[in-house]
Protein backbone atom coordinates (compact mmCIF):
# COMPACT_ATOMS: atom_id res chain seq x y z
CA UNK A 1 0.00 0.00 0.00
CA UNK A 2 2.99 2.47 0.62
CA UNK A 3 4.67 1.16 -2.31
CA UNK A 4 1.66 2.28 -4.00
CA UNK A 5 1.34 5.85 -2.61
CA UNK A 6 4.89 6.50 -3.33
CA UNK A 7 4.33 5.46 -7.01
CA UNK A 8 1.51 7.72 -7.08
CA UNK A 9 3.30 10.93 -5.61
CA UNK A 10 6.21 10.19 -7.99
CA UNK A 11 3.64 9.78 -10.78
CA UNK A 12 2.21 12.99 -9.61
CA UNK A 13 5.74 15.16 -9.51
CA UNK A 14 6.51 13.79 -12.71
CA UNK A 15 3.59 15.18 -14.54
CA UNK A 16 4.16 18.39 -12.53
CA UNK A 17 6.89 18.79 -13.86
CA UNK A 18 6.07 18.48 -17.83
CA UNK A 19 6.49 21.59 -19.69
CA UNK A 20 3.55 21.01 -20.86
CA UNK A 21 1.46 21.62 -18.67
CA UNK A 22 2.34 25.40 -18.51
CA UNK A 23 1.36 25.04 -22.63
CA UNK A 24 -1.92 23.98 -21.78
CA UNK A 25 -2.53 26.30 -19.02
CA UNK A 26 -1.98 28.97 -21.26
CA UNK A 27 -4.58 27.90 -23.54
CA UNK A 28 -7.36 27.28 -20.73
CA UNK A 29 -6.53 30.28 -19.41
CA UNK A 30 -6.55 32.11 -23.41
CA UNK A 31 -9.75 30.81 -23.67
CA UNK A 32 -11.22 32.21 -20.06
CA UNK A 33 -9.76 35.86 -21.40
CA UNK A 34 -11.66 35.08 -24.95
CA UNK A 35 -15.20 34.15 -22.70
CA UNK A 36 -14.82 38.11 -21.13
CA UNK A 37 -14.29 39.19 -24.88
CA UNK A 38 -16.78 36.89 -27.06
CA UNK A 39 -19.59 36.90 -24.06
CA UNK A 40 -20.62 40.31 -25.21
CA UNK A 41 -21.47 39.41 -28.93
CA UNK A 42 -24.72 37.47 -27.28
CA UNK A 43 -28.17 39.22 -26.95
CA UNK A 44 -29.41 37.77 -23.48
CA UNK A 45 -27.80 34.39 -22.81
CA UNK A 46 -24.31 35.87 -21.77
CA UNK A 47 -24.86 33.12 -18.42
CA UNK A 48 -25.16 30.36 -20.88
CA UNK A 49 -22.18 31.17 -23.21
CA UNK A 50 -20.25 31.96 -20.04
CA UNK A 51 -20.62 28.94 -18.71
CA UNK A 52 -20.39 27.03 -21.99
CA UNK A 53 -17.15 28.58 -22.66
CA UNK A 54 -15.91 27.86 -19.13
CA UNK A 55 -16.82 24.29 -19.20
CA UNK A 56 -15.33 23.20 -22.51
CA UNK A 57 -12.30 24.96 -21.66
CA UNK A 58 -11.77 22.85 -18.67
CA UNK A 59 -12.35 19.75 -20.35
CA UNK A 60 -10.56 20.39 -23.59
CA UNK A 61 -7.77 21.42 -20.78
CA UNK A 62 -8.26 18.02 -18.91
CA UNK A 63 -8.39 15.94 -22.49
CA UNK A 64 -5.06 17.44 -23.22
CA UNK A 65 -3.14 16.89 -20.11
CA UNK A 66 -4.61 13.34 -20.57
CA UNK A 67 -3.24 12.92 -23.75
CA UNK A 68 -0.37 14.75 -24.72
CA UNK A 69 1.12 14.45 -20.76
CA UNK A 70 -0.96 11.60 -18.46
CA UNK A 71 -0.24 8.60 -21.74
CA UNK A 72 3.55 9.05 -21.07
CA UNK A 73 3.23 8.95 -17.49
CA UNK A 74 2.64 5.32 -17.80
CA UNK A 75 3.70 4.60 -20.95
CA UNK A 76 6.95 5.59 -21.34
CA UNK A 77 7.77 3.84 -18.57
CA UNK A 78 7.46 0.38 -20.98
CA UNK A 79 8.67 2.50 -23.97
CA UNK A 80 12.09 3.38 -22.08
CA UNK A 81 12.24 0.06 -20.56
CA UNK A 82 12.48 1.88 -17.15
CA UNK A 83 9.58 0.06 -16.13
CA UNK A 84 12.09 -3.17 -15.52
CA UNK A 85 13.81 -0.54 -12.48
CA UNK A 86 10.11 -0.39 -11.44
CA UNK A 87 8.98 -3.59 -11.34
CA UNK A 88 12.30 -4.70 -9.48
CA UNK A 89 11.23 -3.00 -6.32
CA UNK A 90 8.83 -4.34 -3.89
CA UNK A 91 5.83 -3.60 -5.86
CA UNK A 92 3.30 -5.88 -7.81
CA UNK A 93 2.03 -5.59 -10.59
CA UNK A 94 -1.53 -4.66 -9.67
CA UNK A 95 -0.16 -1.95 -7.11
CA UNK A 96 1.97 -0.40 -10.25
CA UNK A 97 -1.59 -0.33 -11.80
CA UNK A 98 -3.01 1.41 -8.80
CA UNK A 99 -0.27 3.57 -8.28
CA UNK A 100 0.00 5.12 -11.59
CA UNK A 101 -3.77 5.52 -11.82
CA UNK A 102 -3.78 7.73 -9.16
CA UNK A 103 -0.81 9.00 -9.71
CA UNK A 104 -2.25 10.62 -13.20
CA UNK A 105 -5.76 11.30 -11.24
CA UNK A 106 -4.12 13.40 -8.68
CA UNK A 107 -1.84 14.97 -11.38
CA UNK A 108 -4.95 16.03 -13.56
CA UNK A 109 -7.32 17.13 -10.66
CA UNK A 110 -4.15 19.31 -9.01
CA UNK A 111 -4.40 20.78 -12.63
CA UNK A 112 -8.16 21.20 -13.34
CA UNK A 113 -8.10 22.74 -9.64
CA UNK A 114 -5.71 25.46 -10.44
CA UNK A 115 -7.48 26.46 -13.71
CA UNK A 116 -10.98 26.06 -11.99
CA UNK A 117 -10.18 28.79 -9.67
CA UNK A 118 -9.44 30.95 -12.93
CA UNK A 119 -12.30 30.03 -14.81
CA UNK A 120 -14.24 30.73 -11.30
CA UNK A 121 -13.22 34.23 -11.34
CA UNK A 122 -14.35 34.48 -15.40
CA UNK A 123 -17.43 33.81 -14.06
CA UNK A 124 -17.98 35.91 -11.30
CA UNK A 125 -16.11 39.25 -13.28
CA UNK A 126 -19.21 38.22 -16.33
CA UNK A 127 -21.78 37.78 -13.35
CA UNK A 128 -20.22 41.09 -12.09
CA UNK A 129 -20.37 42.75 -15.83
CA UNK A 130 -23.92 41.82 -16.83
CA UNK A 131 -25.39 40.58 -13.55
CA UNK A 132 -28.70 40.56 -15.44
CA UNK A 133 -28.37 38.25 -17.84
CA UNK A 134 -27.72 34.94 -15.67
CA UNK A 135 -30.94 33.80 -15.69
CA UNK A 136 -31.30 31.12 -13.23
CA UNK A 137 -27.42 30.53 -12.80
CA UNK A 138 -26.71 28.51 -10.03
CA UNK A 139 -22.99 28.00 -8.48
CA UNK A 140 -23.83 24.87 -7.13
CA UNK A 141 -24.98 23.35 -10.81
CA UNK A 142 -21.92 24.62 -12.23
CA UNK A 143 -19.60 22.83 -9.56
CA UNK A 144 -21.57 19.65 -10.08
CA UNK A 145 -20.77 19.81 -14.25
CA UNK A 146 -17.68 20.62 -13.32
CA UNK A 147 -17.31 17.61 -10.48
CA UNK A 148 -18.75 15.67 -13.38
CA UNK A 149 -15.77 16.78 -16.41
CA UNK A 150 -13.29 15.34 -13.36
CA UNK A 151 -15.52 12.36 -13.14
CA UNK A 152 -15.13 11.63 -16.81
CA UNK A 153 -11.59 12.68 -17.21
CA UNK A 154 -10.62 9.80 -14.10
CA UNK A 155 -12.74 7.61 -16.08
CA UNK A 156 -10.44 8.39 -19.45
CA UNK A 157 -7.19 8.44 -17.17
CA UNK A 158 -8.53 4.78 -16.51
CA UNK A 159 -8.59 3.77 -20.36
CA UNK A 160 -5.46 5.09 -20.70
CA UNK A 161 -3.97 2.82 -17.60
CA UNK A 162 -5.59 -0.19 -19.59
CA UNK A 163 -4.59 0.66 -23.33
CA UNK A 164 -0.54 1.08 -21.94
CA UNK A 165 -1.09 -2.10 -20.15
CA UNK A 166 -2.04 -3.50 -23.59
CA UNK A 167 0.58 -2.02 -25.84
CA UNK A 168 4.25 -1.55 -25.10
CA UNK A 169 4.24 2.33 -27.61
CA UNK A 170 3.16 5.41 -25.94
CA UNK A 171 1.42 5.74 -29.81
CA UNK A 172 -0.90 3.27 -29.93
CA UNK A 173 -1.82 4.32 -26.68
CA UNK A 174 -2.22 7.45 -27.63
CA UNK A 175 -4.47 6.25 -30.69
CA UNK A 176 -6.38 3.49 -29.03
CA UNK A 177 -7.38 6.24 -25.98
CA UNK A 178 -8.68 8.90 -28.52
CA UNK A 179 -10.29 6.73 -30.62
CA UNK A 180 -12.50 5.49 -27.38
CA UNK A 181 -12.81 8.94 -26.20
CA UNK A 182 -14.00 9.96 -29.27
CA UNK A 183 -16.81 6.77 -29.55
CA UNK A 184 -17.75 7.43 -26.17
CA UNK A 185 -18.61 11.01 -26.35
CA UNK A 186 -20.59 10.11 -29.63
CA UNK A 187 -22.55 6.60 -28.99
CA UNK A 188 -25.25 8.20 -27.42
CA UNK A 189 -26.15 10.26 -30.41
CA UNK A 190 -25.80 7.22 -32.68
CA UNK A 191 -27.64 4.70 -30.61
CA UNK A 192 -30.51 7.51 -30.34
CA UNK A 193 -30.66 8.83 -34.12
CA UNK A 194 -31.02 4.94 -34.79
CA UNK A 195 -34.24 4.58 -32.66
CA UNK A 196 -35.50 7.83 -34.21
CA UNK A 197 -38.09 7.47 -37.02
CA UNK A 198 -36.02 9.59 -39.32
CA UNK A 199 -33.35 6.64 -38.98
CA UNK A 200 -36.00 4.12 -39.50
CA UNK A 201 -37.15 5.61 -43.16
CA UNK A 202 -33.35 5.59 -44.61
CA UNK A 203 -33.10 2.21 -45.57
CA UNK A 204 -29.71 2.06 -45.69
CA UNK A 205 -28.92 1.42 -42.04
CA UNK A 206 -28.41 -2.20 -41.81
CA UNK A 207 -29.68 -4.88 -39.04
CA UNK A 208 -25.95 -5.93 -38.70
CA UNK A 209 -25.33 -2.42 -38.57
CA UNK A 210 -27.29 -1.73 -35.56
CA UNK A 211 -26.14 -5.00 -34.01
CA UNK A 212 -22.16 -3.58 -34.10
CA UNK A 213 -23.39 -0.68 -32.73
CA UNK A 214 -25.45 -1.99 -29.74
CA UNK A 215 -22.58 -4.17 -28.83
CA UNK A 216 -20.20 -1.05 -29.05
CA UNK A 217 -22.78 0.94 -26.78
CA UNK A 218 -22.11 -2.08 -24.10
CA UNK A 219 -18.44 -2.18 -25.10
CA UNK A 220 -17.49 2.07 -25.17
CA UNK A 221 -17.99 4.07 -21.69
CA UNK A 222 -21.10 6.21 -22.29
CA UNK A 223 -19.20 9.90 -21.91
CA UNK A 224 -22.48 11.95 -22.66
CA UNK A 225 -23.40 10.30 -19.27
CA UNK A 226 -21.41 12.98 -17.26
CA UNK A 227 -22.14 16.01 -19.03
CA UNK A 228 -23.96 18.54 -17.38
CA UNK A 229 -23.31 21.12 -19.29
CA UNK A 230 -26.85 22.31 -20.55
CA UNK A 231 -28.07 21.97 -17.08
CA UNK A 232 -25.30 24.59 -15.48
CA UNK A 233 -25.71 26.70 -18.43
CA UNK A 234 -29.28 27.28 -18.36
CA UNK A 235 -29.66 26.69 -14.08
CA UNK A 236 -31.41 23.78 -14.62
CA UNK A 237 -32.37 21.12 -12.09
CA UNK A 238 -30.74 17.97 -11.78
CA UNK A 239 -32.40 15.06 -10.25
CA UNK A 240 -30.25 13.24 -7.60
CA UNK A 241 -30.91 9.70 -8.91
CA UNK A 242 -29.16 10.92 -12.38
CA UNK A 243 -26.35 12.16 -10.34
CA UNK A 244 -26.32 8.99 -8.59
CA UNK A 245 -26.39 6.88 -11.20
CA UNK A 246 -24.05 8.75 -13.38
CA UNK A 247 -21.08 9.12 -10.39
CA UNK A 248 -21.80 4.71 -10.10
CA UNK A 249 -20.99 4.18 -13.71
CA UNK A 250 -18.09 5.77 -13.85
CA UNK A 251 -16.73 5.06 -10.56
CA UNK A 252 -17.61 1.13 -11.49
CA UNK A 253 -16.49 1.21 -15.65
CA UNK A 254 -12.91 2.28 -13.83
CA UNK A 255 -12.69 -0.19 -11.36
CA UNK A 256 -13.47 -2.61 -14.12
CA UNK A 257 -10.78 -1.41 -16.40
CA UNK A 258 -8.70 -1.13 -13.69
CA UNK A 259 -9.00 -4.57 -12.89
CA UNK A 260 -8.64 -5.86 -16.14
CA UNK A 261 -5.35 -3.74 -16.71
CA UNK A 262 -4.14 -5.38 -14.07
CA UNK A 263 -4.92 -9.38 -14.98
CA UNK A 264 -3.24 -8.17 -18.33
CA UNK A 265 -0.10 -6.22 -16.62
CA UNK A 266 0.30 -9.38 -14.43
CA UNK A 267 0.48 -11.70 -16.99
CA UNK A 268 2.53 -9.43 -19.67
CA UNK A 269 6.34 -10.43 -19.96
CA UNK A 270 8.54 -7.30 -20.51
CA UNK A 271 11.87 -7.84 -22.84
CA UNK B 1 22.24 32.96 -44.38
CA UNK B 2 24.79 35.30 -42.31
CA UNK B 3 22.79 37.81 -39.31
CA UNK B 4 23.58 40.51 -41.64
CA UNK B 5 20.86 39.61 -44.16
CA UNK B 6 18.43 38.24 -42.17
CA UNK B 7 17.40 41.53 -40.70
CA UNK B 8 16.70 43.13 -43.78
CA UNK B 9 15.04 40.30 -45.07
CA UNK B 10 13.21 39.93 -42.19
CA UNK B 11 11.88 43.48 -42.47
CA UNK B 12 11.04 43.96 -46.14
CA UNK B 13 8.88 40.79 -45.26
CA UNK B 14 7.48 42.40 -42.61
CA UNK B 15 6.53 45.39 -44.63
CA UNK B 16 5.23 43.29 -47.24
CA UNK B 17 3.19 41.03 -44.97
CA UNK B 18 1.62 44.80 -43.64
CA UNK B 19 0.93 45.98 -47.66
CA UNK B 20 -0.92 42.45 -48.14
CA UNK B 21 -2.81 42.07 -45.08
CA UNK B 22 -5.43 44.57 -45.84
CA UNK B 23 -5.64 43.09 -49.33
CA UNK B 24 -6.80 39.74 -47.68
CA UNK B 25 -9.04 41.37 -45.38
CA UNK B 26 -10.83 42.80 -48.85
CA UNK B 27 -10.78 39.90 -50.35
CA UNK B 28 -12.56 38.23 -47.99
CA UNK B 29 -14.69 40.92 -46.92
CA UNK B 30 -15.80 40.50 -51.09
CA UNK B 31 -16.07 36.68 -51.28
CA UNK B 32 -18.19 36.67 -48.09
CA UNK B 33 -20.63 39.44 -49.24
CA UNK B 34 -20.73 37.43 -52.44
CA UNK B 35 -20.86 34.10 -51.30
CA UNK B 36 -24.01 31.88 -51.20
CA UNK B 37 -25.87 30.74 -48.23
CA UNK B 38 -23.68 28.32 -46.76
CA UNK B 39 -24.91 24.62 -45.97
CA UNK B 40 -25.38 23.40 -42.55
CA UNK B 41 -25.07 20.34 -41.21
CA UNK B 42 -28.65 18.67 -40.42
CA UNK B 43 -28.60 18.28 -36.27
CA UNK B 44 -28.84 14.35 -36.21
CA UNK B 45 -25.11 14.72 -37.76
CA UNK B 46 -24.08 17.87 -36.20
CA UNK B 47 -24.73 16.40 -32.77
CA UNK B 48 -22.30 13.47 -33.15
CA UNK B 49 -19.47 15.73 -34.72
CA UNK B 50 -19.68 18.37 -31.90
CA UNK B 51 -17.59 15.42 -29.77
CA UNK B 52 -19.74 16.30 -26.49
CA UNK B 53 -19.40 20.34 -27.15
CA UNK B 54 -22.85 20.57 -27.97
CA UNK B 55 -23.70 24.04 -26.09
CA UNK B 56 -20.31 25.91 -27.41
CA UNK B 57 -21.16 24.52 -30.86
CA UNK B 58 -24.36 25.99 -30.84
CA UNK B 59 -23.00 29.48 -29.22
CA UNK B 60 -20.46 29.58 -32.23
CA UNK B 61 -23.45 28.48 -35.19
CA UNK B 62 -25.30 31.07 -33.73
CA UNK B 63 -22.78 33.86 -33.58
CA UNK B 64 -22.12 32.78 -37.29
CA UNK B 65 -25.73 32.97 -38.41
CA UNK B 66 -26.42 36.80 -36.52
CA UNK B 67 -22.99 37.33 -38.51
CA UNK B 68 -24.40 36.15 -42.16
CA UNK B 69 -27.28 38.10 -41.07
CA UNK B 70 -25.36 41.43 -40.20
CA UNK B 71 -22.97 41.11 -43.12
CA UNK B 72 -25.54 40.65 -45.49
CA UNK B 73 -27.17 44.54 -44.09
CA UNK B 74 -24.03 46.09 -43.33
CA UNK B 75 -23.41 45.61 -47.34
CA UNK B 76 -26.81 46.88 -47.84
CA UNK B 77 -27.59 43.75 -49.67
CA UNK B 78 -31.46 42.16 -48.99
CA UNK B 79 -31.53 38.45 -47.63
CA UNK B 80 -32.84 36.14 -50.56
CA UNK B 81 -35.08 33.77 -50.32
CA UNK B 82 -32.57 31.49 -50.32
CA UNK B 83 -30.36 33.07 -47.45
CA UNK B 84 -33.64 33.14 -45.16
CA UNK B 85 -34.15 29.15 -45.51
CA UNK B 86 -30.54 29.16 -44.43
CA UNK B 87 -31.21 31.19 -41.82
CA UNK B 88 -34.18 29.12 -40.48
CA UNK B 89 -32.25 25.93 -41.24
CA UNK B 90 -29.43 27.06 -38.83
CA UNK B 91 -31.83 28.34 -35.97
CA UNK B 92 -33.56 24.85 -36.26
CA UNK B 93 -30.05 23.33 -35.53
CA UNK B 94 -28.92 25.47 -33.01
CA UNK B 95 -32.11 25.15 -30.99
CA UNK B 96 -31.84 21.40 -31.76
CA UNK B 97 -28.59 21.29 -30.13
CA UNK B 98 -29.12 23.48 -27.19
CA UNK B 99 -33.28 23.59 -27.16
CA UNK B 100 -33.03 25.93 -23.83
CA UNK B 101 -30.73 28.42 -25.66
CA UNK B 102 -32.74 31.96 -25.57
CA UNK B 103 -31.27 34.10 -28.48
CA UNK B 104 -32.24 31.97 -31.81
CA UNK B 105 -35.63 32.47 -30.31
CA UNK B 106 -35.33 36.20 -29.77
CA UNK B 107 -33.61 36.70 -33.41
CA UNK B 108 -36.53 34.28 -34.88
CA UNK B 109 -39.28 36.53 -32.94
CA UNK B 110 -37.35 39.55 -34.75
CA UNK B 111 -36.22 38.88 -37.71
CA UNK B 112 -38.14 36.50 -39.53
CA UNK B 113 -41.78 37.61 -39.18
CA UNK B 114 -40.66 41.08 -40.02
CA UNK B 115 -37.84 41.12 -42.47
CA UNK B 116 -38.63 37.64 -43.98
CA UNK B 117 -42.58 37.50 -43.78
CA UNK B 118 -42.59 34.33 -42.29
CA UNK B 119 -44.70 34.83 -39.43
CA UNK B 120 -45.33 31.13 -39.51
CA UNK B 121 -41.71 29.83 -39.45
CA UNK B 122 -40.70 32.67 -36.89
CA UNK B 123 -43.85 31.00 -34.65
CA UNK B 124 -43.12 27.65 -35.12
CA UNK B 125 -39.73 28.08 -33.74
CA UNK B 126 -40.78 29.96 -30.72
CA UNK B 127 -43.81 27.54 -30.28
CA UNK B 128 -41.17 24.87 -30.13
CA UNK B 129 -38.88 27.13 -27.57
CA UNK B 130 -41.71 27.47 -25.52
CA UNK B 131 -41.86 23.38 -25.19
CA UNK B 132 -38.56 23.84 -23.28
CA UNK B 133 -38.69 27.19 -21.72
CA UNK B 134 -41.77 26.95 -20.25
CA UNK B 135 -40.76 29.61 -17.24
CA UNK B 136 -39.69 32.06 -20.10
CA UNK B 137 -42.81 34.54 -20.75
CA UNK B 138 -41.34 36.23 -23.49
CA UNK B 139 -41.98 33.04 -26.14
CA UNK B 140 -45.97 33.09 -25.67
CA UNK B 141 -45.38 36.74 -25.65
CA UNK B 142 -43.91 37.11 -29.26
CA UNK B 143 -45.84 33.82 -30.67
CA UNK B 144 -48.97 36.08 -29.39
CA UNK B 145 -47.67 39.42 -31.15
CA UNK B 146 -46.99 37.09 -34.26
CA UNK B 147 -50.78 36.09 -34.17
CA UNK B 148 -52.07 39.23 -33.94
CA UNK B 149 -49.88 41.60 -35.94
CA UNK B 150 -48.96 39.73 -38.97
CA UNK B 151 -51.37 36.64 -38.90
CA UNK B 152 -54.48 38.43 -37.47
CA UNK B 153 -55.46 35.39 -35.34
CA UNK B 154 -56.73 38.03 -32.35
CA UNK B 155 -57.89 35.30 -30.19
CA UNK B 156 -55.35 32.99 -30.70
CA UNK B 157 -53.04 36.04 -29.84
CA UNK B 158 -54.73 36.99 -26.88
CA UNK B 159 -54.58 33.29 -25.04
CA UNK B 160 -50.77 33.21 -25.99
CA UNK B 161 -50.69 36.81 -24.19
CA UNK B 162 -53.10 35.72 -21.47
CA UNK B 163 -50.82 32.44 -20.85
CA UNK B 164 -47.15 35.17 -21.05
CA UNK B 165 -48.79 37.33 -18.48
CA UNK B 166 -49.36 34.35 -15.99
CA UNK B 167 -45.73 33.38 -16.04
CA UNK B 168 -42.64 34.63 -13.63
CA UNK B 169 -41.65 38.05 -14.21
CA UNK B 170 -44.12 38.90 -16.67
CA UNK B 171 -44.64 42.92 -17.01
CA UNK B 172 -47.99 43.99 -15.23
CA UNK B 173 -49.87 45.14 -17.89
CA UNK B 174 -50.28 41.98 -19.88
CA UNK B 175 -53.31 41.11 -18.85
CA UNK B 176 -54.40 44.29 -19.98
CA UNK B 177 -53.14 43.70 -23.10
CA UNK B 178 -54.37 40.59 -23.87
CA UNK B 179 -58.05 41.57 -23.24
CA UNK B 180 -57.62 44.52 -25.30
CA UNK B 181 -56.39 42.34 -28.23
CA UNK B 182 -59.36 39.98 -27.48
CA UNK B 183 -61.62 43.58 -27.94
CA UNK B 184 -60.27 45.69 -29.95
CA UNK B 185 -58.28 43.54 -32.61
CA UNK B 186 -55.62 44.84 -35.21
CA UNK B 187 -55.16 48.44 -34.20
CA UNK B 188 -51.65 49.70 -34.89
CA UNK B 189 -51.96 51.30 -31.26
CA UNK B 190 -51.55 47.81 -29.54
CA UNK B 191 -49.02 46.84 -32.01
CA UNK B 192 -46.87 50.02 -29.88
CA UNK B 193 -47.13 48.41 -26.74
CA UNK B 194 -45.90 45.19 -28.20
CA UNK B 195 -42.82 46.59 -30.05
CA UNK B 196 -42.00 48.81 -27.28
CA UNK B 197 -41.87 45.64 -25.01
CA UNK B 198 -39.53 43.97 -27.82
CA UNK B 199 -37.31 46.93 -27.90
CA UNK B 200 -36.95 47.38 -24.14
CA UNK B 201 -35.99 43.94 -24.11
CA UNK B 202 -33.39 43.71 -26.89
CA UNK B 203 -29.72 44.21 -26.70
CA UNK B 204 -28.40 43.71 -29.89
CA UNK B 205 -27.98 46.75 -31.76
CA UNK B 206 -28.59 45.85 -35.43
CA UNK B 207 -32.31 44.06 -34.17
CA UNK B 208 -32.82 47.40 -32.11
CA UNK B 209 -32.29 49.33 -35.13
CA UNK B 210 -34.77 47.78 -37.72
CA UNK B 211 -37.32 47.51 -34.43
CA UNK B 212 -36.91 51.30 -33.45
CA UNK B 213 -37.56 52.29 -37.13
CA UNK B 214 -40.60 50.17 -37.05
CA UNK B 215 -41.72 51.62 -34.11
CA UNK B 216 -41.31 55.30 -35.69
CA UNK B 217 -43.16 54.05 -38.66
CA UNK B 218 -46.14 52.64 -36.58
CA UNK B 219 -45.70 55.72 -33.89
CA UNK B 220 -46.80 57.80 -37.13
CA UNK B 221 -49.15 55.23 -38.39
CA UNK B 222 -51.12 55.52 -35.02
CA UNK B 223 -51.59 59.51 -35.00
CA UNK B 224 -52.76 59.03 -38.75
CA UNK B 225 -55.19 56.50 -37.71
CA UNK B 226 -56.33 58.93 -34.88
CA UNK B 227 -57.01 61.66 -37.07
CA UNK B 228 -58.84 59.25 -39.56
CA UNK B 229 -61.18 57.89 -36.41
CA UNK B 230 -62.13 61.87 -35.87
CA UNK B 231 -62.75 62.60 -39.40
CA UNK B 232 -64.76 59.87 -39.84
CA UNK B 233 -66.87 60.22 -36.92
CA UNK B 234 -67.06 64.23 -38.21
CA UNK B 235 -67.75 64.02 -42.10
CA UNK B 236 -69.19 60.01 -41.94
CA UNK B 237 -66.83 59.03 -44.73
CA UNK B 238 -63.47 57.35 -45.73
CA UNK B 239 -61.02 60.86 -46.59
CA UNK B 240 -57.97 60.66 -49.03
CA UNK B 241 -54.72 61.41 -46.99
CA UNK B 242 -54.52 64.90 -48.12
CA UNK B 243 -57.83 65.86 -46.95
CA UNK B 244 -56.58 64.93 -43.27
CA UNK B 245 -54.31 68.00 -43.73
CA UNK B 246 -55.98 70.55 -45.48
CA UNK B 247 -58.87 70.05 -43.33
CA UNK B 248 -57.23 70.42 -40.13
CA UNK B 249 -57.62 67.31 -38.87
CA UNK B 250 -53.71 66.97 -39.26
CA UNK B 251 -50.71 69.46 -39.35
CA UNK B 252 -48.90 67.56 -41.88
CA UNK B 253 -48.69 64.02 -42.71
CA UNK B 254 -46.13 62.39 -41.08
CA UNK B 255 -43.70 60.75 -43.95
CA UNK B 256 -43.15 57.03 -43.94
CA UNK B 257 -39.37 56.56 -42.69
CA UNK B 258 -39.24 53.62 -44.65
CA UNK B 259 -40.09 56.07 -48.27
CA UNK B 260 -43.96 54.31 -48.60
CA UNK B 261 -47.26 56.32 -49.23
CA UNK B 262 -49.68 56.28 -46.55
CA UNK B 263 -53.27 54.34 -47.71
CA UNK B 264 -56.13 54.88 -45.88
CA UNK B 265 -58.11 51.28 -45.35
CA UNK B 266 -62.36 51.85 -44.67
CA UNK B 267 -61.38 49.65 -41.99
CA UNK B 268 -59.37 52.73 -40.28
CA UNK B 269 -56.71 51.27 -40.21
CA UNK B 270 -53.59 52.70 -42.27
CA UNK B 271 -51.04 50.79 -44.76
CA UNK B 272 -48.19 51.59 -46.00
CA UNK B 273 -46.83 50.92 -49.74
CA UNK B 274 -43.64 50.09 -48.35
CA UNK B 275 -45.10 47.16 -46.34
CA UNK B 276 -42.65 48.46 -44.01
CA UNK B 277 -39.27 47.84 -45.50
CA UNK B 278 -36.60 50.38 -47.26
CA UNK B 279 -38.18 50.92 -50.74
CA UNK B 280 -34.83 51.54 -53.19
CA UNK B 281 -35.63 53.47 -56.12
CA UNK B 282 -33.02 52.54 -57.75
CA UNK B 283 -33.47 48.83 -58.06
CA UNK B 284 -37.42 49.41 -58.01
CA UNK B 285 -37.55 46.46 -55.18
CA UNK B 286 -37.87 46.46 -51.44
CA UNK B 287 -34.58 46.32 -49.51
CA UNK B 288 -34.92 45.29 -46.15
CA UNK B 289 -33.50 47.94 -43.41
Amino acid sequence: MRGMLSLAVITFKEGIRNRSLFGIALLALFLFGLNITVAGFFMRDIGKVTVDINLSALNFAGLLLIFFVGINLMAKDIDRKTIHLVLSKPLSRSQYICGKYFGIQFFITASLMLLMVFSCLTVALLLQLYPNYFDGFSWGIFFVATFFIFVKLWLLSAVVIFFSSLTSSSLITLIFSLATYVAGVTIEEVVFYLKTELAAQERIISESLKSFIEVISWVVPNFAAFDFTMEAAHGLAINTDRLMVSFGYGVLYSAILLLLASLIFSRREFN
Amino acid sequence: MRLGWSLPVLFVALVLYCLLLPEVWVSREQVRSEVQAGYIIPSQFSRILALGNKGILADFLFLKTATFIGGRGGAGQPLSEEDWHYVIRSLDVITDLDPYFSDPYTLAAGLLSWDAGKPEEANRLLKKGFHYRTFDWRLPFFIGFNYFYFLRDYETAADYIMTASQLPNSPAYLPTLGARLAYYGGKSKTALLFLQEMIADTDDALLRRRLELRLLALERAVIIEEALEHFKLRENRLPAPSELVELGYLPELPPDPYGGQWVLLPNGRVFSTSRFVVVDSNRDNAVEE
